[in-house]
């Protein structure tokens, strides 16, 4: 006997073990297409989430133009302010966040956070005006983003796909009757996930690629960095998506009845959509203490009246030199007062700096706390992944504040080259000169321009990955899961 | 009723061999069944609801694991190499569902591949569906659309065109009109001279006399008796039925259970 016969049978035993489950597997996937799209369940579903995903699409374009065009008034006005005056010391310079098509397309924190910030040469800088604060009646509404879309709307219609994938075959019989060919559950499960899948995330594809395809109709020019990064938003899109349908498929196969499957995949769907990502800020907040701003602004305010009791008897025990005239006491005085309140004003910087330190460490150290609770759910992720991609996630707020920190010597460099005084402190001006010359008017031009720098994709790509990462991870333990239920399931 | 010639009878294409099934719940659905259907015979299993009928049926095709002993399809034991078994078995249940957004083609087509015949043209899908009864009309029709009976018939194209070896039917008749019935064991009678082994489930004795080759009454999980349509010629299975379900045939004397008992 040929001992080599062996293996090679069993090779080919394999071999065509192996064939035929791809052939299973095609089949299977086949029927789930055809049969998705040949019924009622996806006809009218699929016109719902078009209308949906196409509307977020004109809301987020309509969005962008509001906003580039409020941006531009801002601007314009500033400038006209600037141009309106005669002297730098009088001006009130507002830089302002400029609008981003993506950030129409995912809000994020975008409309929460101020986008104007008043510049001083030092201190400070404090943004406000958000949006949602000139238009209340968004706050309570929200904007239809594209990622509150996504997020509700593409979960749902998984669960409505998904949520009698198995124990519908069941009730309907058509289970044994596939199990009583020569097929295992494997091919049957898998081709089922990934008929349902590739059925409707093309289905989902179509409004999305009709919605991009109109920003450029509708005047939104989007950078290629933009487009990349607003293709990788689709894909955890889909990501999503395939989150709830494996889940979805997941509890059809662990229950016998589709009508208990569908109440099962709601209540999991509110707490992972509704629930876990706000009960997780919550959570957080009670953990990690984070002082309150009353409490810092107090805190602040107490230090500097005690450095001004330090500073009195220093100011008391000041006497002018005997025999100064009088003529050139007052700017001795002037001098030393203003060396005073520097100093102060030093500590009260140095004080402000560590206590906002402490403060962003806190609230740094509970944002943390609270995103790694709410990335129990799926929902969370997605936002996280989307609003990182878009840049609207809460480090929109850091860079701005960076850039406007960054800005901010600009400025007082500049202010300082312009009006001749070093910032801070009591600024005392003594016109010395009775001569009326001609003042003229600023030129706003000069003004050194605020550039705020965009997330690039590659800058987002290492944190947002990280969240699409775990977006497909959570497909395959949701698949994984349907799978061995779907193993033991009772076909009967 | 041994066979003499043993030695040269067919091997079964289906057997269970004291196949014996226990729910967890502890209801004993089926007790050391045995049974062998040879290639172009008809076996059919009578008895009453609740009798085990589906039970057994659920094990030849691998739904249910059997507490004790085995179901063979051509020889392969069914839940040892469910997937080697099953490519010998066609399978009608008793309530034929299909998928409802599909047409009566497209269940066919999808059902016939997965039986892995792959190689029907459209032509012999709509002969098929004709030699059940199905009318033309109905063959792009969706499935949602169809009656009990208008079902039934499309199940049982899909078990003739995967041509198996072996046929298992659970209650068959159940959904079919007097015409469609008759039409049915016809069809049934067609297979078996093709050469087919069939095991089928029904409440229908008329039909089960009129057409089975052996007749099994089943009665808690018990074959009561097994007799072959020879002994039965001439003898009232009905009212034989009747008694072995009331259990006379263990404590008193019936004249028809009299005469079919060996002397
Ligand atoms: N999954 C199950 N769990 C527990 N007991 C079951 C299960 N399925 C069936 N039984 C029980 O097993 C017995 C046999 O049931 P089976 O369905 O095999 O009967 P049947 O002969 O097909 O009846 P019918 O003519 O009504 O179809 C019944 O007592 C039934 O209650
Ligand atoms: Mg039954």
């Amino acid at each position: 006997m040929n001992n080599r016969a062996v293996p090679l049978v069993f090779n080919l035993l394999f071999l065509n073990l192996l064939f035929n489950s791809i052939t299973m597997f095609k089949l299977i996937l086949l029927k789930e297409l055809k049969e998705i799209i040949q019924s009622n369940r996806f006809v009218i579903s699929f016109a719902v989430c078009s209308v949906l995903i196409i509307l977020a699409f004109l809301m987020g374009a309509q969005n962008y133009l509001a906003s580039q065009a409020q941006y531009e008034a801002t601007i314009q006005e500033n400038r006209a302010q600037i141009a309106a005056n005669t002297e730098w010391y009088n001006i009130n310079h507002t830089i302002t966040l400029p609008p981003q098509p993506l950030m129409a397309l995912v809000n994020g924190v975008s409309s929460d956070i101020g986008r104007n910030i008043e510049m001083r040469s030092r201190g400070e800088l404090i943004a406000e005006n958000t949006r949602f604060n000139d238009e209340p009646l968004f706050a309570i509404f929200r904007f239809l983003d594209l990622e509150f879309i996504f997020g509700i709307v593409l979960s749902l219609f998984a669960i409505i796909f998904a949520y009698d994938a198995i124990n519908g075959e069941r009730t309907s019989g058509t289970l044994k009757l596939c199990f009583s060919n020569s097929i295992s559950r494997a091919s049957f499960i898998a081709g089922k996930f990934t008929g349902s899948f590739l059925g409707l995330s093309a289905a989902l594809l179509i409004p999305i690629l009709i919605g991009a395809a109109l920003l450029p109709v509708l005047g939104i020019e989007l950078t290629s960095d933009e487009w990349l990064r607003l293709t990788f938003i689709v894909f955890s899109g889909l990501a999503y998506f395939g989150v709830f349908l494996t889940l979805a498929i997941g509890i059809s196969s662990i229950t016998r009845r589709p009508s208990t499957s569908f109440l099962l995949s709601l209540v999991v769907w509110i707490f992972a959509v509704l629930i876990i990502p706000r009960s997780s800020v919550m959570i957080a907040g009670r953990m990690v203490d984070v002082p309150n701003l009353d409490e810092i602004a107090s805190q602040k305010n107490n230090y500097r009246i005690q450095l001004f009791d330090e500073d009195r008897p220093k100011l008391q025990n000041f006497s002018i030199p005997k025999g100064t005239p009088p003529a050139k006491a007052f700017p001795l005085f002037s001098k030393f007062m203003g060396e005073l309140s520097e100093k102060r004003q030093d500590k009260i910087e140095a004080l402000e700096e560590r206590l906002n330190e402490e403060l962003e460490n806190k609230k740094r150290e509970q944002q943390k706390l609270a995103f790694s609770i709410a990335r129990i759910s799926p929902a969370a992720v997605f936002t996280f992944a989307v609003s990182r991609l878009a840049g609207t996630s809460l480090d929109l707020q850091h860079r701005f504040n960076d850039s406007a920190k960054e800005y901010q010597k600009l400025y007082s460099n500049f202010m300082e080259e312009k009006t001749g005084k070093s910032s801070g402190g009591i600024r005392i001006i003594v016109s010395d000169s009775d001569e009326q010359e001609e003042k003229k008017n600023l030129d706003p031009d000069e003004m050194p321009a605020f550039n705020f720098s965009e997330t690039s994709f590659k800058e987002t790509a290492n944190s947002s990955f990280t969240d699409i990462g775990l977006l497909l991870l959570f497909n395959l333990v949701f698949f994984g899961g349907a799978f061995a239920s779907f193993l033991r399931y009772d076909l009967r | 009723m041994e066979h003499t010639e043993s030695n040269i009878t067919p091997a079964p294409m289906l057997e269970a061999r004291n196949l014996t099934k226990v729910y967890e719940d502890g209801i004993k659905a089926l007790d050391n069944l045995n049974l062998k259907v040879e290639p172009g015979k008809i076996f059919a299993m009578l008895g009453g609801n609740g009798a085990g009928k589906t039970t057994a049926i659920n094990l030849f095709l691998d739904f249910i694991q059997p507490t004790e002993g085995m179901a063979l399809i051509n020889g392969i034991n069914a839940n040892k190499e469910p997937l080697e078994a099953k490519k010998h078995v066609a399978f009608v249940s008793e309530n034929v569902q299909l998928y409802p957004n599909f047409t009566a083609m497209q269940n066919v087509d999808f059902f016939v591949r997965l039986g892995g015949k792959t190689h029907y043209s459209r032509e012999q899908y709509e002969a098929a569906l004709h030699r059940v009864g199905l009318q033309s009309s109905a063959f792009d029709k969706k499935l949602k659309d169809f009656s009990k009976g208008m079902r039934q018939k499309t199940g049982i194209a899909i078990a003739i065109l995967k041509d198996a070896p072996a046929i298992l039917l659970d209650e068959p008749t159940s959904g079919l009109d007097p015409k469609a019935g008759i039409e049915f064991i016809r069809l049934i009678g067609e297979l078996r001279n093709e050469g087919k082994a069939i095991l089928m489930s029904t409440h229908d004795i008329f039909r089960a006399k009129e057409i089975s080759d052996h007749v099994g009454i089943l009665n808690n999980g018990i074959l009561m008796a097994e007799h072959s349509s020879d002994d039965l010629r001439g003898v009232d299975l009905e009212n034989l039925y009747v008694e072995y379900m009331a259990g006379y045939m263990e404590h008193t004397e019936s004249p028809i259970a009299n005469a079919l008992k060996p002397s």
